[in-house]
């Protein structure tokens, strides 16, 4: 009977590795599995859009070698879809008929693109950007000089929709109430930063809806918006950028208390004894507010990961929710923001 | 060598018996050859008939000249995880592990190859089961399916695949090929659609452009190709492997060209009807394992005594005894050379790929003939097995010489065993007019009556009419490559091991190490001035060799009394280049091996 203990991690991102690392700097001897869909070794999903600048071959954007998982001692699990947890029986269960038995369980998920409701039916059409092939599949299909249409504008499509306009590409932003997610900006700075797009060569469509999405061939892109009023938006791909919704399905059973995401106390710990979550996946609770609040950004969801880490590994220690959440113009017209310090 | 823009990946097949592995290798292998790639192909299997053993083939696919099979694959196909995930670390960095993402039965923890997979590999998951069961009702096409990935993968000609399937199941129903071109469409689909991560490159192949088409064969294939336009008319055979394939397809190609084929109860009877019929002037052979030559001893020593023209193939195995039945070694050398009772020098032959056991089996009974001896075509089953893609044209370069001819006056001055200048005799067959002889295996005069005085002379006649063997023209019973002069080291080769040994001279070469090689396919005679110009231009000298007492060193250092330096493997497997090549590293001085536990056998002697 061995007495290492066995740390699962769901997730291969930033809140994931730096779990793993923490973990194993914490602990020389435990077991650690590392569980994504993903078909990549951990790379910097905040630096996609430079594929528009040239960097077409996945290994550029990663931070660390793959070589680094074997000397961490890391089991790697890629392309492995996590349909169920137990938390009663502590176990995972992968889409491949395999379960993986833990002891302690990090979800680290992250989340998936939200997307309004009136467009769900339209998303097998429209182009993501949560990963390399996705953002490959992007540079394959917009041709040097098209244009991208956003529907949204979250900080992550606002980064890549600055490198296209950089690069050559036109972009048309449909604004949406989730247009600078993660932040929560009042009217007067909606106004003002969408100016600066606008300054910056974007051309921004204000106080309407995008209701539907079509394409001209089939076996090609969306390339075409309808809005509320009947009016056609018509680029060479569409894509939403409506913010995240965390990925929680697969903890239905698992016996952890859940809202939009899992639920956690400021230690990172659920409701059930054995599992901690991290990262985007992860509603914290703020005493101040009294509720339950995500903290998005590269920066927060690693430190997240690395703080549940040396929690699951005995320490007691409590994620700082007083951050800094900060967008703003400067007298040039660029756009900075803490969602994109990284 | 291979440059950075050619082909050259290898693609391993892991499977469980039953599951189609071997055959789905053969599709890939002629698929690759008909778009224009030089291929080398290897196939792994259980010595049980049936059941769960694994499973594996490994194709080599190159726009350039290859000589082996590479130590690690580019690509790794999973049909049976159990069976696959030991070779998961045979997968290069950024190379491919593609298996089935959607399994029906539950597998244990770590039961998947996806937990096996490096984080330098590119994991690529297809439903491959439910894609065959929803292609063809069935899931006994998932070693197609794989196929159509592949190709949907690396973008190769769906044209080629579709030809070959029908070819292959062309003694089938229509539905079986109709069935097997669904499941590989299917899968070609899904590989479109997968967005490729790997580095691997594969670019229109583009075979030796004087203008014949390239041919798949294995090493027993050749050798049948090779005796059947030597003109071969006696085959008398006992099924063991690796050699029975060659028994098999002259049981189907003898006959029709009025050729007479037996398969006989044993190997003693399979030897002595071969010698019969050689003494009565028939072109005769028989092939056989390491075991079955070991039983035939005896009537070779026949053979060698009484002067009587045979070949005998032997397709080594793992021994001694049963041994290994289907894994591969070079450890049939001294029972070759030596086996049998007395002074019974005999010719021996050992090819080094397949074009070689065209070339050998073809000269065989020529040489046969010429020195009146039995002559043994000694292989193993790497090469056996193994296809590569031989341009007949290449190959070619043996012509069936016209047969002796065999027109003596008769009279009561003929001697059969006649001394003569170069120790060869004139031969008469039984029924000539005034040429009747005895025909014995005890010591025997000029006339061949039975006189033990004649011993000293006989013996001197059967060893000195073979030595003018070692210049048969167009043989190359010996060859130098790499480069010439005075190198640091030298390896020295035969057999299949010789691929490896090429791939690794060239590989050192790039590495800047000053490297020959030389390979030896006439192990009997030995070659000895062109081995001893070669021991005398290199300061030190390698050989490699599948067996674990260095048979072949041991013969050339007996022969020479020169040091070499032993790599001796008996593991079952082929020879592996980066061991070869860390061997000549350390003996160039470029780079010291680590020390491995090889005991004597690694020795210098």
């Amino acid at each position: 009977m061995t007495t290492t203990p066995h740390y699962v991690i769901i997730g291969s991102g930033s809140a994931g590795f730096g779990a793993a690392k923490t973990l194993r700097t914490g602990d020389a001897d435990c077991r650690i599995t590392m569980v994504t869909m993903d078909s990549l070794p951990f790379y910097n999903r905040y630096n996609l859009p430079q594929v528009f600048h040239g960097r077409h071959d996945w290994r550029d954007l990663m931070d660390v070698p793959p070589a680094q998982y074997a000397e961490l001692g890391i089991e790697l699990r890629r392309r492995s879809r996590v349909v169920d947890v137990d938390g009663a029986q502590r176990f995972v269960s992968l889409a491949h008929q395999e379960h993986v038995a833990y002891d302690r369980l990090l979800v680290c998920a992250g989340g998936r693109g939200y997307l309004p409701e009136n467009l769900t039916e339209y998303f097998g059409l429209m182009h993501g950007f949560g990963s390399f092939e996705a953002a490959m599949r992007l540079h394959k299909d917009l041709p040097k000089g098209g244009t991208a249409i956003m529907i949204g504008g979250d900080m992550t499509g606002i980064d890549l929709a600055m490198t296209l306009l950089e690069t050559g590409y036109n972009v048309t932003l449909i604004t949406t109430s989730q247009t600078f997610w993660p932040h929560r900006v009042t009217t007067q700075e909606r106004d003002r930063l969408l100016a600066a797009l606008e300054a910056a060569g974007m051309k921004v469509l204000k106080d309407t809806r995008a209701v539907g999405v079509s394409r001209e061939n089939s076996g090609k892109p969306a390339a075409c918006v309808t809005l509320e009023d009947g009016t056609e938006v018509r680029g060479d791909v569409v894509m939403p950028f409506c913010g995240l919704a965390s990925s929680v399905e697969f903890m239905l059973r698992a016996d952890v208390d859940i809202e939009r995401g899992l639920l956690v106390t400021p230690e990172l710990h659920t409701s059930n004894e054995t599992i901690w979550a991290a990262g985007d996946v992860c509603q914290i609770w703020h005493d101040q507010e009294k509720a339950y609040k995500f903290f998005h950004g590269w920066k927060n969801v690693r430190v997240m990961g690395e703080l549940a880490a040396r929690n699951m590994l005995g320490a007691n220690e409590i994620f700082d929710v007083n951050i800094e959440d900060r967008i703003d113009v400067d007298a040039d017209g660029k756009i900075s923001s803490t969602f994109w310090i990284h | 060598m291979i440059k950075s823009n050619d082909t050259d990946i290898q693609i391993a097949i892991c499977g469980s018996a039953g599951d189609g592995t071997i055959a789905s290798g053969d599709i890939m292998k002629r698929a690759a050859a008909a778009m224009g790639f030089n291929v080398i192909a290897f196939d792994v299997y259980p010595p049980e008939i049936r059941g769960f053993g694994k499973c594996i083939s490994r194709i080599r696919i190159s726009s350039k000249q290859t000589y082996s099979l590479k130590q690690e694959s580019d690509v790794l196909v999973s049909l049976n995880d159990s069976h696959a995930i030991p070779h998961a670390a045979e997968v290069r960095d950024f190379g491919v592990v593609i298996y089935d993402d959607n399994l029906v039965a539950r597998v244990a923890e770590g039961g998947h190859i996806s937990a096996h997979i490096d984080a330098a590999q590119i994991p690529y998951g297809f439903s491959i089961r439910q894609i065959s069961e929803q292609a063809t009702n069935s899931s006994r096409s998932r070693n197609v399916v794989i196929l159509g990935c592949l190709a949907g993968l690396f973008d190769l000609s769906a044209e080629n695949f579709h030809d070959i399937i029908a070819k292959k199941f062309a003694t089938k129903a229509q539905s079986v090929i109709d069935d097997n071109t669904k499941a590989f469409d299917a899968g070609l689909k899904a590989g479109r659609t997968v967005f490729r991560l790997d580095d691997i490159k594969v670019r229109a192949g583009k075979i030796k452009s004087n203008g014949a088409e390239a041919v798949m064969m294995t090493g027993n294939g050749a050798v049948v190709r090779g005796f059947l336009e030597s003109e071969i008319e006696s085959y008398f055979g006992y099924p063991i492997t690796p050699a029975t394939s060659i028994m098999e397809r002259l049981a189907v190609e003898m006959p029709p060209r009025g050729g007479k084929f037996l398969q006989t109860e044993d190997e003693i009877s399979a030897i002595a009807a071969t010698i019969g019929a050689a003494y009565t002037g028939s072109r005769a052979a028989t092939a056989t394992s390491g075991p079955g030559l070991a039983l035939m001893a005896e009537m070779i020593g026949l053979g060698v005594m009484a002067e009587v023209p045979s070949v005998v193939v032997v397709s080594q195995r793992g021994g001694p005894s049963t041994g290994l039945p289907t894994k591969t070694e070079q450890s049939d050398l001294n029972l070759a050379v030596f086996g049998g009772s007395g002074d019974a020098q005999r010719i021996v032959l050992a090819p080094t790929n397949v074009e070689g056991c065209y070339r050998c089996a073809g000269m065989a009974f020529d040489i046969a003939e010429i020195y009146q001896t039995p002559v043994i075509l000694l292989i193993d089953l790497y090469l056996s097995n193994r296809y590569e893609t031989v341009v007949p044209a290449d190959a070619g370069t043996y012509t069936p010489k016209p047969r002796p001819q065999i027109n003596l006056e008769g009279g009561e001055n003929y001697k059969r065993f006649e001394m003569t200048k170069n120790h060869i005799s004139p031969r008469a067959l039984p029924g000539q007019p005034g040429l009747m002889y005895t025909a014995t295996g005890l010591e025997h005069n000029e006339q061949g009556r039975p006189n033990d005085d004649a011993h000293m002379d006989m013996s001197i006649k059967r060893h000195e009419k073979l030595k003018g063997a070692v210049h048969y023209p167009g043989l190359n019973v010996s060859k130098r490559f790499g480069d010439k002069g005075k190198v640091d080291v030298g390896i020295l080769g035969w057999g299949s091991t010789f691929g490896e040994i090429l791939e690794t001279m060239y590989q050192a070469q790039a590495e800047g190490i000053s490297c020959s090689a030389m390979k030896v396919v006439m192990l009997s005679p030995l070659p000895l001035q062109s081995i001893e110009d070669f021991f005398d231009d290199c300061r030190e000298v390698l050989i490699p060799e599948l067996n674990y007492e260095g048979q072949f060193a041991g013969l050339v250092c007996g022969a020479l009394g020169r040091p070499v330096t032993r790599l001796s493997r008996a593991t079952g497997s082929p020879m592996v280049v980066r061991e070869i090549l860390d061997e000549v590293r350390r003996l160039s001085g470029r780079e010291p091996a680590p020390v491995q536990a090889v005991g004597a056998m690694g020795a210098r002697s």
